[in-house]
């Protein structure tokens, strides 16, 4: 079991850039641009662990160790999926897991702060702001199967009767992962203006292999929040939460040649209507047994 | 022996037989200390332990050894003494037996405490303080004390024990009036929403030391005598005393981490986080109320094990992060969040304890925060399995609320430490000559230390405390070793916070390797080619700027900008930009107090200062209670 889950979290961390790279060059395509190759976030990676770091002057010792405890969370998470293994009982857990994930927030928007620019203390503030109002949703479209009495483990989602209520939890964590993972409307990855940036400006003073894990990082955590969403769908094995995966990432790219990125105080709105989308899907299961 | 040396050993005795007490009660059970009854039985006067007062007695220890430690180096002598009555009232409120020790105690523990919130009194503001904690303390402690005639009235005896055994028999409308009596007297010397407002002045302007035992330890106390009603005195409580308490939990969490991440002073943010982490135990012993209204014993104890490891753990970081906030006062001489800044090369022992504690406060694996959040987590969605619709939903509710609370109060201490701590100091230069030198370890550094290590040693070993948890939870409600608490979600507790931190700490470590090995080439930052200031780092008002405007229907927050021009329009000399937030509850008790007050001065048309009148008075009353007596 320990040899399947260590194979999963390697295909994950293989994987992980290359889904991004296609979903660049689908958005590219879509936009009608040539793009560049699917395999440049790897030659990005493979060029940044080759460059010199640079920190600002007199940072702590914080902001030289956030990086580590980005990616070290990013794995965890990839880890604790219960796609090649049933899931690792103590791991697996959903709220755990999504106090987890607070822990790279937290440790990154402190190294931001502390870089004494601007622009990251900028990022910083506006990743927790969309953060703290993410969690709630993110909590709540993960507990439908606890609704029926089968616990927190991120597995018992595994085989939950999709339905209304499955599409709903759906849609609103589909509003999760472009919030989570930095994308139109919410943010945009590849904006060159800082003002606009929110994930991408946390990691304007690393460079070097401190960017490569910061970037790392963020690549798996996108991976696993499609495999996560994947979890939701009908299916179940391997390969329905791959196809799903991949489905999502498309739908991803789709989004973001439709649609523009929002002006910051929308977005509260947007999260908004994903939280009532999680209330009502869980809703409709806690009362589905007595009505 | 100086009066310093006094108070410290004479906290760190009281704490030695806090924690013997908590020991006698795990190991022991329920045991009788004392029984004085030789005037009447309406005065018996019982001291005792009981299972449900141990967590309490254990954080009582620990935080007495603490802030004893503390009291070696800071805060004034008389200060120290002060404290060591204040633990010793606490710790004999904790042991009460009995309606009059209790009253008695109580009214002990709040007059030492609000010395010790006056101890500043040259200021104006401190005695406002002082004055409206003392107003809500005294109106708490009368519904306490109506709550607890009540429930002897209905009793052979004025023992607890006497109250408890006739407790099933209560009828309802008395049981309610009970609930709500103590509710207001209880809740609001816990800082529950809506009775809070007391706890944001008076926390802040005390001794550092007596605001780590007021926030630390006081609240906890309020919450352990709301317990001892829900649970024994009046036990069984009904369902909805469980949903009041979840209601006004998830409102008292949410509202106390809005009010401080816009507030940024540093002590009074602490304080709202106080009102935060209330409403978070509370949320706890609402749903073992309600869990237990419904049978579901192991549901039950899995919360009440939440709400109790919650309250040692808030005790254990909160104290901690007041004595920073004391330290950062003492060396820096403000603690506005807007003046401060690169404190970590300067407090080279306060800042990494301060971040120990930040950490813990907001939930993050693997510190003792996260472990007893986790489980109120646990507790609130087992209960979705409950069978009442209206609990469910109850229950969503406050779950997604504690979702949202976690998100903000992680934001607010992005802020708190990155702005005051790292970054660099946002003074003006010359003011640093003084500072240069290194902080020492001394008595207030080694009390930073033990309860950093708490926090670390109890997240990452939780079994240490949930398993006499567990026992205090099967003995508090009254049943035996309950088979569903050792089975999930607890069974994975010992794991769990190794399991989740192992590869972050890895990758942390990785990085520390890797720096030293490559080397990080240190440069200034880039700020667009401008001469790099500390003006150029964000402040906390810009730091929480979004959430305010996206809570503002809430915070109201209230904008004045003053404008000086210069020599040309577009370059002005100077902006001051203000802004401030009222707390919409601020309002009420204003009018309240100004009610009462009106009340008062009608009122002392009896006082005419003569003496015959009051002899008068004195015959009128006894002549009122013998009639009474006698019908």
């Amino acid at each position: 079991m320990i040899a399947r889950s260590l194979l999963q979290l390697l295909v994950i961390i293989v994987l992980a850039p290359l889904l991004q790279g296609a979903m660049k060059l689908l958005r590219a395509r879509l936009q009608g641009r040539p793009g560049s190759s699917a395999l440049q976030p790897y030659r990005d990676l493979a060029k940044l662990c080759r460059k010199e770091s640079i920190l600002p002057d007199g940072v702590s010792p914080i902001a030289v160790a956030a990086p580590g405890i980005a990616l070290g969370v990013a794995l965890t998470f990839a880890g604790a999926l219960p796609i090649a293994v049933p899931g690792i009982p103590p791991l697996g857990e959903i709220v755990a897991l999504v106090l987890l994930l607070a822990l790279s927030r937290f440790t990154l928007g402190l190294a931001a702060l502390d870089s004494r620019s601007t622009f990251a203390g900028m990022a910083a503030s506006r990743e927790q702001t969309v953060a703290s109002l993410v969690e709630p949703t993110l909590l709540l479209a993960l507990l439908g199967a606890a609704t029926l009495g089968r616990g927190t483990q991120l597995s018992s989602l595994l085989h939950l009767p999709f339905g209304l209520a499955g599409l709903l939890a759906l849609g609103a964590f589909f509003l999760v992962i472009l919030a989570e993972t930095a994308r139109v409307p919410i943010d945009n990855q590849e904006t060159h203006y800082e003002l606009t940036m929110i994930h991408e400006g946390l990691s304007l003073e690393f460079s070097g292999w401190q960017l490569a894990f910061v970037q790392a990082a963020s690549y798996v955590r996108q991976l696993s929040f499609l495999l996560l969403a994947g979890l939701l769908l009908p299916g179940g094995t391997v390969w329905t939460v791959a196809a799903w995966a991949v489905v999502l990432a498309m739908a991803i790219a789709v989004v973001e040649t439709l649609f523009a990125k929002m002006r910051l105080f929308e977005i509260p709105q947007l999260l908004a209507s994903a939280f009532v989308l999680a209330a009502a899907s869980i809703m409709l299961r806690l009362l589905g047994a007595t009505l | 022996m100086t009066l310093r040396s006094f108070g410290v050993g004479a906290t760190w005795a009281v704490s030695l037989v806090a924690a013997y007490l908590a020991f006698v009660a795990i190991e022991h059970g329920p045991a009788t200390l004392a029984s004085i009854s030789a005037v009447l039985p309406a005065l018996a006067f019982d001291v005792g332990v009981t299972p449900l007062a141990a967590p309490f007695l254990a954080l009582l220890a620990i935080l007495g050894a603490a802030v004893g430690a503390w009291c070696l180096r800071c805060d004034r002598p008389v200060d120290a003494a002060l404290i060591a009555g204040f633990v010793a009232t606490m710790l004999l409120v904790l042991v009460a037996r009995s309606v009059f020790a209790f009253v008695l105690a109580w009214e002990m523990m709040s007059l030492v405490s609000a010395f010790l919130v006056a101890a500043n009194h040259g200021r104006r503001s401190v005695r406002r303080a002082t004055f409206v904690y003392l107003a809500v303390a005294q109106s708490g402690a009368l519904c306490i004390l109506v709550a607890l005639l009540l429930l002897a009235n209905h009793a052979s005896g004025a023992t607890f024990s006497d109250i408890a055994k006739s407790a099933a028999s209560i009828p309802a409308g008395t049981r309610t009036a009970v609930f709500l009596l103590a509710l207001i007297g209880f809740g609001s010397k816990a800082g529950l929403l809506p009775l809070h407002f007391w706890l944001p002045r008076a926390h802040p302007v005390a001794p550092p030391g007596a605001s780590a035992l007021l926030s630390g330890a006081m609240l906890k106390v309020a919450l352990y005598g709301l317990c001892v009603i829900a649970f024994e005195l009046a036990a069984p409580a009904p369902a909805a005393w469980g949903i009041v308490l979840v209601v006004l939990g998830t409102i008292s969490a949410i509202g106390g981490v809005l009010y401080a991440l816009v507030d940024h002073d540093l002590k009074r943010l602490l304080a709202y986080h106080s009102v935060e982490n209330v409403g978070i135990i509370t949320i706890g012993i609402g749903v073992a109320l309600l869990a237990r209204s419904s049978g579901a014993m192991a549901l039950a104890a899995l919360a009440l094990i939440a709400a109790l490891f919650h309250a040692i753990n808030h005790g254990l970081f909160k104290s901690l992060l007041f004595m920073g906030a004391g330290i950062v006062a003492k060396t820096q001489g403000t603690v506005d969040l807007e003046r401060l800044g690169g404190l970590w090369g300067r407090l080279k022992w306060t800042a990494p304890f301060f971040l120990i504690g930040c950490a813990a406060i907001v939930a993050l694996p693997p510190l003792n925060g996260f472990v007893s959040e986790w489980l109120t987590f646990q507790g609130l969605i087992g209960g979705f399995a409950l069978s009442d619709p209206t609990t469910r939903l109850v229950l969503l509710g406050a779950t997604a609320g504690l979702a949202l609370t976690g998100g903000l109060a992680a934001a607010c201490f992005v802020k708190v430490f990155g702005v005051a701590f790292l970054g660099r100091s946002r003074r003006p230069e010359k003011s640093h000559s003084s500072e240069t030198e290194q902080e020492r370890f001394d008595g207030a550094t080694f009390a930073q230390a033990v309860l950093a290590a708490c926090c670390v040693v109890f997240g990452l070993v939780p079994a240490l405390a949930v398993v006499s948890l567990a026992r205090v939870a099967a003995a508090t409600l009254g049943a035996p070793m309950i088979a569903g608490v050792t089975a999930s979600p607890l069974a994975s507790l010992p794991v769990l916070p190794i399991a989740l931190i192992a590869l972050p700490a890895a990758g942390a470590l990785a990085c520390l390797v890797l720096a030293a090995r490559l080397g990080l080439r240190r440069v200034p930052t880039w700020t667009c080619g401008s001469p790099v200031t500390p003006a150029a780092q964000y402040t906390a008002t810009a730091f929480s700027k979004p959430l305010r405007m996206i809570f503002a229907f809430i915070l109201q927050p209230e904008h004045r900008r003053l404008v000086e021009s210069g020599p040309s329009p577009w370059f002005p000399a100077r902006i001051v930009y203000h802004i401030e937030s009222h707390d919409v509850i601020d309002e009420g008790a204003r009018w309240l107090g100004a009610l009462a007050l009106r009340a008062a001065r009608r009122s002392r048309a009896l006082q005419s200062g003569s003496l015959r009148l009051y002899l008068a008075y004195a015959v009128a009353a006894l002549v009122l209670v013998v009639a009474l007596a006698r019908r």
